[in-house]
Formats: C-alpha cells, sequence, structure tokens
C-alpha cells in the first residue's frame, strides 16, 4: 500500500519501531538523522515542507516566530508609518517589494536546525532587526520626495541621509530634532541577506556606466542603485565617510554626483591608534554636528547625547556579556549568523526601542542557558572564528556549517568592533570616545591602520577558545588580498587549521553558495577525515534560491 | 626633432631603482629615503643628509613571489614594488617613508615592516596619517604627522637637522627642481610643441627617483638644450593629448600612446608633473612645515579627497590643464585594481566630454603591459575620433 | 430558556472556537508546507521584477555636476 506516497508493505509497519516515531514526532529527530537537505526543492532554497522540529519547536517556530513576526510586520508597518506608504514604496523600489517580503525564509534558513534555547535567541535577534528596518523603510518612505510627487514634506525637511558605514551614534545630539536614516543599509545592504537576488541589479547597472568588475562590489552595488534611480529621495543632505576602505572614498564621488545636494565628508583617520589623529577625528566629528546646525538650524544637544549613550552603553555591556559566555561555556544560545548581523546591525544603527526589547529577551534566555547549564549546540565538534568580512549573499554559511558539519561559529571578526563604551562625565570625554567608537567601524578596525590589527586574530582565538578559522576571502576586497601570503605563512607557522572561503560579499554569482560548502566539506573531508553529521547537506542545489 | 641633451641618460637611470646617482649619494654618505605617494612630502625627504627616492620597479615581469603574499587581485604596482623588495633591488634605502595612502601601496610597506625584506641594518619604515580632507583641521593634523613621523624620526634614526632653516633649504633646492621641471614642461604648451610626452615624461621621473643635488646640473643643462630646438618641419603627431589617471611610472606607456599618433602634453598623474611639480608656496609667516603640509593637501588633485567642492574641482582643473595646453583630448588611464581612480575614471568619462567638451579615452593598464596590441587599437581609434570630428567641425576640411 | 441562551452561547463560542482552530490549522498548513515562500517565489518575485523591468527610470548620469560651495 501507498502511505505519503511511499511504497509501504506489511512487514515494514511491523518492523516499525513506533516508539522511535513517537519520539522522533514529539521531540524530532537526533541531529544525525534530520536529512534536512532533502527539504530542499530542486535548486530553488524552498521546502517541501518546514523542518519538523518536534512538538514545542515546531510550534515555538510557528507561533512564537512565524506567526509572530508575520503579525508584527503588519504592526510595525502601521506603527512607523502608513500603509499606503508602504505600498507605494513596494510598488516603486525593487529592493523593497522584491526583497523584504521574503524576510520569513531569511528566518528559515539562518535557523535551519536550531533548537530549543538557541532557536528562540537567534530568532529574537532577527525580530530586532526585521523591525528596525520596518521602521527605516516606512521613514524613507515617508519623506521619500519621490512618493510624494516631488513635495518636500516635513520628514524630508528633518531627515538625514548618511552613508552606511557612517555610525548612527554621530546623530545622537539631534536625535530628538530630526532623524538619520543610512542612505544604503536598507535599499542594499539588509537586501544581501534577506534576498541576494535585488543586489545583482545594482552591481549590473554600475557597470553599465564604465566601472570595472574588480572594485568592491559592495561600493559598487552601493552606488548602482543610484545609476538606477532606485533610492528613496528622503532627506536634503548627506555626510559621508570614508570608511572602509578605497572603494568607499570613491563610491562618495558618485553619490555625489548624483545626490546633488550639501555633502559632509568626515572621514576617520587611517592610523587610528596613533594618539596623535584623534584630535583630528574628534574635530571631523564636531564638524558634521556643525554642518547639521547650519544646514537644519538645530541646535546640538548634550543631554539627549548623554541619554542616548548611556542607552547605548547598556547594549555594548549586555554584548560583552555575551562574548564572555560564549568564550568560555558551551552555553551560549546565539548561532553564528544571529550574533554576526545583529550586532554590526544595532552598534552601526545606534541605540533605538527595539535593540533594548530584544536584548531583554535574550538576556533572560542567555541567564537561563548558563543558570541551568544548557548545552546549545551539542553537536559541536569545532569552535570556529570567522576572520575578515563575510559573504552577504551566504551569511547563513554557519548555520549549514553546523548542521553539516558540527562547526560553530562562535565569534566574527565584524562582531568585535565598536568595543568602546561611551563616557558621558564630560564633553570632552564623550568626544573621545566618539572618536574612538567610530575609528573601529565594521570592516576597518582590523582592516587598516596597521597590519597589527588584522592579525589580532591570534589573540581573539585564544580568547574565545577557537581551534578553526574560517577565513573569508572577500576577492575584491584589496586590503585582505593584500596580505593573503601573510596569513598563509601564519596559518602553518601556528599550525592553525584555517579553511580560506573566497566569496565576492554580495555576488554570488561570483563564487556561488555551493562552492563554498564545497570548499569546507573538501577540508573537513581530506585534511580533518570527519564525516558530516548530516550526509544530505554536503551536496545539494540552491542556486536560484534567495 | 635632434635628441635632447642627457636623455639617453636619463633613460639610463631609470633602469633600477639603485642608479648610479643613487649609488654616488650613497657614497657621498646621505641617507636613501624611500616612498611611493606624494603625500609623503618629497622636501622633507631631502632634508641635508639624506635623498629621496621615490619607488619604481622597473624592468618588472612577472612577480610571483608578491603575488603568493598579495595576490593576483591587487594592484600590480604594489606587487612589482614587493617583488622587487623581495628580490633585494631596494636594499639600499635606509628608511621607508610610508603613507596608507592607497590600500595596496600601504599593504606593500607593511610587509616591509612585517617581513625583514630590507637588508640593511638600519633600515626602518615610519608611516605617517594623510586625511582626506584640504580643511585647516587636515593642515595642521598633518603637519602635526610629519613632525613627529618624518622629522622626528629622521632626526632620531639619523641625526638629520631639521630645523626650519634646514627645511627652508629643502624646500629652496626642491622648487628649483620644480622651477626647472616647470620650465621644460611649458614647451609642451606651443602650439609645435618642441618636447614629447615620452622625453618630458623620462624628464619628470629621473627628477623623482634621483638625489636632486646630482641631477639637478643634468636638468638644467637639458633645459638649456631644449630652448635651442626647433621642433619637426612636419610633425609625427595629429592631435594631442592629456595623460590623467592614477600611477604611471612608464615613460614606454607614454611612448605607445604617441607612435600611435597623439603627443602627450600634460601629465596628471601619479609620479606626473601637475600637479606635482608645483614650487613650495610659503606665506608670510608661516612655518615651513605649515607650507609643506599646506601646499601637500591643496595642491594634490588625488581622488582621495572627499570634500564636496573638492571632488567637483577636480574635473574643472583637468579640464582647465587640457584647454592650458592646447589638447584635443584627455586619456584617462587606471591602474587595474585601483579603486580610487576606477570611480575617478567613470565620472571623468562622463562628465568631461558632457560638460567641458573633452573627448575623453578610458583604458584600464597594468604596471607591465603586455596588452599593447589592444591598447594600440584604442588609442588609434581614439585619435580618428578626434580627427573625424575635427573634419565635422570644420566643414569637411582636416 | 435559559438553556436555549446558553446553548446559543456555546453555539457561538465553539463556532468561533472552529473557525480560529480553521484559520490556525489553514495557517499552519501554510507554514508547513511553506505556502508562503512558494507564493512569493513563483507568483509575487516574477511579478514584481517584470513590474521594475518595464519601469521608467531617470537618466541618472545626466544629473548635474556644477561646483559647490565648501561646508567644512
Amino acid at each position: 500500500m501507498k502511505l505519503f506516497g511511499k511504497e509501504v508493505n506489511k512487514d515494514t509497519l511491523k518492523d516499525t519501531d513506533w516508539k522511535k516515531v513517537a519520539s522522533d514526532f514529539w521531540y524530532g529527530k537526533p541531529h544525525e538523522e534530520r536529512r534536512l537537505g532533502d527539504l530542499y526543492i530542486g535548486n530553488t532554497g524552498l521546502y517541501k515542507h518546514r523542518e519538523w522540529r518536534g512538538v514545542k519547536d515546531t510550534m515555538y517556530y510557528f507561533n512564537n516566530i512565524w506567526l509572530y513576526n508575520y503579525g508584527h510586520m503588519i504592526t510595525d508597518i502601521m506603527k512607523y508609518g502608513n500603509m499606503v506608504d508602504f505600498i507605494k514604496g513596494t510598488m516603486r523600489y525593487r529592493w523593497m517589494g522584491q526583497t523584504y517580503l521574503t524576510v520569513m525564509h531569511w528566518f528559515d534558513r539562518g535557523l535551519e536546525g536550531l533548537r530549543g534555547e538557541a532557536l528562540a535567541a537567534s530568532a529574537w535577534h532577527y525580530r530586532g532587526m526585521v523591525s528596525e528596518t520596518i521602521r527605516q523603510f516606512q521613514r524613507m518612505f515617508a519623506a521619500d520626495k519621490k512618493l510624494h510627487g516631488g513635495k518636500e514634506n516635513e520628514l524630508w525637511k528633518n531627515s538625514i541621509a548618511h552613508n552606511e558605514t557612517v555610525s548612527g551614534v554621530i546623530f545622537f545630539p539631534f536625535r530628538d530634532q530630526m532623524d538619520d536614516v543610512a542612505l544604503e543599509m536598507i535599499p542594499y545592504f539588509v537586501t544581501c541577506h534577506v534576498n541576494n537576488h535585488t543586489v545583482l541589479n545594482y552591481i549590473d547597472a554600475a557597470q553599465s556606466i564604465g566601472l570595472p568588475a574588480d572594485p568592491c562590489p559592495m561600493c559598487q552595488a552601493e552606488y548602482g542603485i543610484f545609476v538606477l534611480d532606485d533610492y528613496p529621495d528622503y532627506a536634503p543632505t548627506m555626510i559621508t565617510s570614508n570608511e572602509a576602505c578605497d572603494g568607499s572614498v570613491a563610491t562618495s564621488v558618485l553619490q555625489d554626483w548624483f545626490l546633488n545636494r550639501p555633502l559632509y565628508a568626515m572621514p576617520q583617520p587611517m592610523r587610528y591608534d596613533d594618539p596623535l589623529v584623534q584630535k583630528h577625528c574628534a574635530e571631523e566629528i564636531e564638524g558634521a554636528w556643525k554642518f547639521i546646525e547650519d544646514q537644519y538650524g538645530y541646535k546640538f544637544n548634550w543631554e539627549k547625547y548623554k541619554e542616548l549613550a548611556e542607552k547605548h552603553n547598556k547594549l555594548t555591556e549586555f554584548e560583552y556579556e555575551k562574548w564572555d559566555v560564549a568564550a568560555n561555556t558551551p552555553y551560549y544560545p546565539i548561532n553564528g549568523v544571529a550574533q554576526a548581523l545583529y550586532r554590526i546591525y544595532y552598534s552601526q544603527d545606534g541605540w533605538r526601542p527595539i535593540w533594548e526589547e530584544v536584548d531583554g529577551h535574550v538576556k533572560k534566555i542567555l541567564d537561563r542557558c548558563v543558570g541551568k547549564k544548557i548545552e546549545t549546540f551539542p553537536k559541536t565538534r569545532h569552535r570556529a572564528i570567522a576572520w575578515s568580512c563575510a559573504p552577504l549573499y551566504y551569511s547563513n554559511w554557519c548555520t549549514w556549517a553546523y548542521n553539516c558539519w558540527g562547526i560553530n561559529t562562535v565569534i566574527n571578526m565584524d562582531s568585535l568592533m565598536f568595543d568602546q563604551l561611551l563616557r558621558t562625565d564630560t564633553y570632552e570625554h564623550a568626544l573621545e570616545d566618539l572618536t574612538w567608537y567610530n575609528e573601529k567601524a565594521p570592516m576597518r578596525a582590523m582592516a587598516v591602520g596597521g597590519h597589527e590589527h588584522i592579525f589580532q586574530l591570534w589573540q581573539y582565538m585564544e580568547r574565545f577558545n577557537c581551534d578553526m578559522v574560517i577565513m573569508y576571502d572577500q576577492l575584491a576586497c584589496k586590503g585582505m588580498q593584500g596580505i593573503h601570503g601573510m596569513f598563509e605563512d601564519e596559518f602553518r607557522a601556528r599550525d592553525i587549521h584555517a579553511i580560506w572561503v573566497p566569496h565576492a560579499l554580495p555576488d554570488k554569482r561570483v563564487v556561488p553558495r555551493a562552492e563554498i560548502r564545497k570548499i569546507i566539506s573538501d577540508y573537513m573531508t581530506t585534511v580533518m577525515h570527519e564525516e558530516p553529521l548530516d550526509p544530505t547537506l554536503v551536496d545539494f542545489d540552491d542556486s536560484e534560491s534567495w | 626633432m635632434r635628441d635632447l641633451l642627457h636623455l639617453i641618460e636619463y633613460e639610463d637611470l631609470l633602469q633600477e631603482a639603485n642608479n648610479k646617482l643613487v649609488r654616488q649619494a650613497k657614497d657621498e654618505g646621505l641617507r636613501a629615503l624611500g616612498y611611493t605617494c606624494y603625500f609623503m612630502p618629497e622636501a622633507l625627504l631631502n632634508l641635508p643628509g639624506c635623498f629621496s627616492v621615490r619607488l619604481r620597479a622597473p624592468r618588472s615581469t612577472s612577480p610571483d613571489m608578491a603575488t603568493y603574499y598579495m595576490s593576483n587581485r591587487t594592484c600590480m604596482f604594489g606587487r612589482c614594488l614587493l617583488e622587487r623588495a623581495l628580490e633585494g633591488g631596494f636594499n639600499f634605502l635606509d628608511a621607508q617613508m610610508a603613507t596608507e595612502t592607497c590600500t595596496v601601496t600601504c599593504r606593500f610597506q607593511e610587509h616591509l615592516q612585517m617581513m625583514d625584506v630590507i637588508k640593511n641594518p638600519d633600515f626602518f619604515c615610519e608611516f605617517t596619517d594623510v586625511p582626506f580632507k584640504k580643511n585647516e583641521n587636515s593642515i595642521a593634523h598633518f603637519e602635526q604627522q610629519l613632525q613627529a613621523h618624518v622629522l622626528d624620526k629622521l632626526s632620531e634614526h639619523f641625526g638629520i637637522d631639521t630645523s626650519d632653516e634646514a627645511i627652508l633649504k629643502a624646500i629652496e633646492q626642491h622648487n628649483e627642481v620644480c622651477r626647472v621641471v616647470n620650465e621644460i614642461g611649458e614647451f609642451r604648451k606651443l602650439d609645435v610643441p618642441t618636447i614629447t610626452g615620452f622625453e618630458f615624461q623620462l624628464i619628470q621621473l629621473v627628477s623623482l627617483v634621483c638625489p636632486k643635488h646630482l641631477i639637478l646640473p643634468m636638468l638644467k643643462e637639458t633645459l638649456e638644450d631644449l630652448k635651442k630646438r626647433e621642433p619637426d618641419v612636419k610633425p609625427t603627431w595629429r592631435v594631442k593629448v592629456v595623460l590623467a589617471g592614477s600611477e604611471n611610472d612608464d615613460p614606454y606607456f607614454v611612448k605607445l600612446i604617441e607612435e600611435c599618433g597623439a603627443l602627450v602634453v600634460a601629465d596628471r598623474h601619479c609620479y606626473g608633473s601637475l600637479p606635482g611639480r608645483d614650487p613650495i608656496v610659503i606665506e608670510e609667516g608661516e612655518k615651513p612645515l605649515h607650507a609643506i603640509a599646506r601646499h601637500c593637501l591643496q595642491t594634490s588633485m588625488c581622488p582621495r579627497f572627499m570634500e564636496q567642492h573638492v571632488m567637483r574641482e577636480r574635473k574643472e582643473y583637468l579640464a582647465k590643464i587640457a584647454k592650458d595646453y592646447k589638447a584635443d583630448g584627455i586619456i584617462i588611464e587606471q591602474m587595474k585594481f585601483c579603486e580610487y581612480w576606477s570611480y575617478e575614471r567613470t565620472i571623468d568619462t562622463i562628465i568631461l566630454p558632457r560638460d567641458y567638451g573633452f573627448p575623453v579615452c578610458s583604458i584600464e593598464k597594468e604596471y607591465v603591459n603586455n596588452a599593447v596590441g589592444q591598447l594600440r587599437t584604442r588609442f588609434q581609434a581614439f585619435i580618428e575620433s578626434i580627427e573625424i570630428k575635427k573634419i565635422q567641425a570644420g566643414g569637411g576640411q582636416a | 430558556m435559559k438553556k436555549a441562551i446558553l446553548k446559543s452561547i456555546f453555539k457561538v463560542i465553539g463556532k468561533i472556537f472552529g473557525i480560529f482552530a480553521l484559520v490556525y490549522g489553514a495557517l499552519f498548513a501554510v507554514f508547513f508546507f511553506d505556502l508562503d515562500g512558494k507564493f512569493l517565489y513563483y507568483v509575487w518575485e516574477p511579478m514584481m521584477v517584470k513590474r521594475y523591468d518595464k519601469m521608467e527610470r531617470t537618466d541618472m548620469t545626466q544629473t548635474p555636476y556644477g561646483a559647490k560651495e565648501p561646508v567644512s
């Protein structure tokens, strides 16, 4: 007879271990028996059905993640703007309509295989990012001249655009008077993670006006949005910066042209740990504040800065607590991708209510894990540190690596940025710390200012008790390519297992995800002589997935 | 045209970094200080007791060892410099005065720090932070950096006199070099120039890589000789062009352009004389070091500068050069993998024809040029397109 | 009478519960069989791509590039 399309004979039914079936149903299958790779439909990345994680975790996923987030997306859209602007924005911008509605699949990919506390804590991080993304695009749409018949409304007049690598912390003194929204964070950066199809249009557009293919594709995409006239016109001015690299500086040239409105450059010094550079950097930050005062007529509000900086410190302090648990125990409940994306997002964005709310939820889970000694990633064979900048189109590779090989990415380079508390006792201290905060920005703190920064890897490996390095090899990053051989030499000299993972940041066409998996799998079989935990994940086709 | 005085010797001096004049200066007991970028003020490296050598890697082929260290996806200039260093070609250097002004040359210089490449016990490599803006804050910062990372280090390591008097003397010598090179360069503005772009680049390059006190007398003689030089009765060129773009220390690249029929009348690129040979002007009451810092930032046309008005002025400057030197078009070259110039080239290629009416030939090149055939085709097509436009503009008359 | 009212209240509650259960069950089916993903992948995304590809766009390379006053 046939059952669910499969031929089943009486003997099979007789031989079935029903107790095991019931246990699998109730608790979910053991890691080695999950066969997650069998769930995919062709090369789409879609699921024949979503994973059955046992009754408790499946229902948690359904109620507390899937339903909760879909529901909150609607309430967030209403809370941060209105449905009309949302629909207009969806119909107008490719990065919106093509990308963000697929957001639950972003959850699925990042949270695949997770159970219990790890599932809950990681999902809260995703929730925070989704909510803040909605807040930002709703603000953009509400102020957007393009969606309002070219009208410069009050929100437009009270918004400032900034390069996504300029930290939102800079704008704390003005947040009671206006709002700062990163120009590329939502139209570009977050889209790559959620649905990597969209960004390819922008990369191609950037090259269509004559840019060669070799510059960093992140920078290409950042101005490709302008070439395609796909940026929301939501602010009268912009602040840009030189973070993190030559490409970022150069991108400003083209963005300035297309925006064609007052632009303040707020560069950070390259040799940033030279004590002599701090004053110069501080003055550039003050220059940015003066620019805002001149352009908008608003006044620097020290009390507001203090209030928000202190709140922001709370987020940083909790981050330190998380690092401590991650470094010294097996009870850390946040997986590699959730940790990395959340950290880079909130520390770049600066304090917002949602980050505080999410940290509150995660703290409870973290305390429970530590208190009850819950091993959140019990199949860990290797504790890995991921170094250099990650492939945006496959930031969830670490979820796969754990499910397939037991490689647990405990920490990554970008999470270690912005390692700075902000003093608020005096203006001078505040400015000094803010200067440092900006100098320790993502992709930058380690990548510039001397080779000793990038070689901090060895200290962090020790601090986080890692036995393996996933060495991201961003093919278009000149800074990292320029020091490739020294890393090879050091890995050999220190006898470190390092897997080089080539990628092209947002552009999946250069190094497909399957190739990244193959490189890791090849290393695990040929060098480490290990067997996969889930053999169905070793080789599968997701070339057309989001 | 007849050969210019010393030109063959200049060509010879450019065949290796440790050339005859560098060796002579070292024998005199002077310290050789390497650098790669305009942002390391040349004048400061020519204080009494030392001399500057802007690094090149002439006659490079395939930088295999450097490619292991820096991969094949970085600018070949940086790799060729590292290869030359690994081969021992820079062992004559007593110090590398480094700047983190573009990523790959920065990494090259970091390798000098990390790998103990330079076999000279006195050698050290010191970085200076260079700002991205031209405002007062940046000038003050840069002055402080130059004091701490150049002057103090030279004094500390080699006992170099870094007093204001010594700096003034160095500025004087520097300006004399600039004056002579600029005077030579002025001949490119003639309707029928009496110097080719190739010849001028040889002159400009030797002025960068040789000890100033040894090359200056030769340059002066060349200038005198040039004053008496007559142009060809029938010029070999068909159009005049400005060469702009990223690092270019290869005179044979200029020769290639000129062989195709375009005379290179202006050089607005790294290692070029515009604005590289602008003299340092000391304002009244200004300290010489401040003048150098200000000069370096204010005159530079590097795409690294981020201020909005400065970004836009760069295009205007380039158009002005093309006009002043009576150029028919502009060739924008970009070293492959140079991020700054890949973007700058993109915008220049659109804005200069659109807003200033200059035709642009936009090309990507390598430090070691093997794709000569392709480049030749591009240049020939560009020259023909300018000629056609001239014919059309002149109502059918060439 | 009271019984009848109670019965009808229970009936309404039952109906509400039934509808809720039905909706909840339907949503669970959408969730479990990834029907949201399938809809977005096979229907929504191709439709939107077509829309964006056809959209008329300003030629941004015609943006003026005039001189600007220093702001710092």
